[in-house]
């Protein structure tokens, strides 16, 4: 897939904001544990289509913001985008990007790292979640995958018409 | 490849150094002020202005029937308030007759919540005000007549409560009815407590109610907590399960009345100020 780019100077930034205001939004308590991971969709999405655009550095900051909005140790969500966006950088090259199944497998491979990557450290630092809910936002994210990806493409650079 | 070592590293020395001692606080307390505040805000700003015009279009004569009712009620506070002056008084002259320390004096102040924790294993809201109006870490928060929380972190215009039904939080309790403790834990699901410690020989039943102990010292003695849900008891286990339903429905709330105790609140901020006052109550 060649690499596109963004749409104007700031597209990725303002992507991340209106992610981070999804993240955010209030909603009833029964949906609360299947609420996407937002943030993590947007940067595999930036990862994916135009990887020398994203940042490492970005992503990490993102985390850190979430990591004082979630009022969880200072750094986990910040090693869990970084992680999130390595890896999509570095298994970009190996998919057939037209396929939606290899990208739904890069996209289940890079959130149960993170996922597990953030279990972990909640585990260490006692604040171990109960039960299975804590999974739920994998098929939540998976679902929704196909519908962002597309409508992240009001982001993208447009062809010129003639 | 390279950068990405180093903020695994930078990431790994963040979480080291924030843990247990919080050392990261002004970084945290600097993000959520700058960064985070007005975008939690501008999201709930639609609600803000749903609720402001619903406010503004309402009938008239509902306001007019409104405004009677909380008149008529303004005159029965004004009537307790009355007789609780004359007890307070009375209560003064017998502690100073008996050279007591002064009972405790609360001072309140109502807040708004502004936004619910998005994150759905800790159960926490964030309040619209902070140090620049009082607020301190620790500081115990109600709603109406029942606890709410505390609270766990603060900045200048806002700050983070925690609800009793968060995991990492616990407050000693009394039952009613026979006056015997327990300890309320929260299990992170909303609307429900767990009572720990309970062992088969206590006496308890559904429909206990609970109220605040004031053992620990961080909460004001007999607010009301929780009303048993059920109790349940496996042979061979050593204590039961009690599952308990908290007074304030988290999910209905939108106005925290955040209290100041007189005596211990200088005391508490002490704490504060030196970064050790976490978890106070746990």
């Amino acid at each position: 897939m060649e690499e596109i780019n963004p749409r104007f100077t700031g597209a990725i930034t303002l992507s991340v904001i209106i992610a981070f205001a999804l993240t955010i939004l209030p909603i009833n308590e029964q949906w609360v544990l299947h609420r996407p991971e937002w943030l993590a969709l947007t940067f595999i999405h930036w990862g994916l289509v135009s990887p020398s655009k994203s940042s490492l550095v970005f992503a990490w900051f993102v985390g850190l913001l979430i990591d004082s909005l979630y009022g969880t140790i200072m750094g986990q969500h910040a090693l869990g985008f970084t992680i999130v966006l390595f890896l999509t950088l570095r298994m970009r090259s190996r998919l057939l990007m037209d396929s939606y199944f290899q990208q739904l497998f890069l996209l289940f491979l890079v959130l149960g790292t993170y996922l597990l990557i953030n279990l972990w450290i909640l585990g260490i630092t006692g604040n171990t979640p109960e039960g299975w809910g804590y999974w739920y936002t994998v098929f939540s994210s998976l679902l929704i995958w196909p519908l962002y990806h597309y409508y992240m493409r009001l982001f993208h650079a447009q062809k010129k018409s003639f | 490849m390279i950068k990405f070592v180093i903020l695994a590293l930078i990431s790994m020395a963040f979480m080291t150094l924030d843990y247990r001692k919080n050392r990261l606080l002004p970084v945290r307390t600097g993000l959520t002020k700058f960064l985070i505040y007005p975008v939690q805000y501008t999201v709930d700003l639609p609600y803000r202005l749903a609720n402001f015009t619903q406010e503004f279009f309402s009938d008239h004569d509902e306001l007019s029937k409104a405004n009677r009712e909380l008149r008529a009620l303004v005159g029965v506070y004004a009537a307790r308030d009355q007789k609780y002056h004359s007890i307070a008084k009375e209560n003064q002259r017998l502690r100073s007759q008996l050279s007591a320390t002064p009972a405790v004096r609360e001072k309140f102040t109502l807040t708004e919540i502004l936004s619910v924790s998005s994150n759905p294993f800790s159960k926490n809201v964030v309040i619209n005000k902070g140090t620049d109006d009082g607020i301190f870490v620790g500081q115990v928060a109600l709603a109406g007549n029942n606890i709410y929380g505390q609270t766990e972190s603060v900045t200048p215009s806002s700050a983070v409560i925690m609800q009793l039904t968060d995991v990492k939080h616990a407050i000693h309790v009394r039952n009613v009815r026979t006056g015997q403790g327990a300890l309320a834990v929260g299990t992170g699901k909303i609307n429900r407590l767990e009572l720990k410690h309970v062992e088969t020989s206590m006496d308890i039943q559904t429909g206990d109610k609970f109220v605040s102990s004031g053992l620990g010292q961080l909460f004001p003695p007999d607010f009301p907590v929780a009303i048993v849900d059920s109790v349940e008891y496996n042979p061979g286990d050593s204590f039961m399960k009690v599952h308990a339903r908290p007074f304030t429905d988290f999910s209905k709330t939108r106005e925290i009345l955040m209290i100041w105790r007189a005596d211990y609140s200088s005391e508490l901020e002490i704490k504060n100020n030196t970064g050790q006052e976490q978890e106070a109550d746990k």
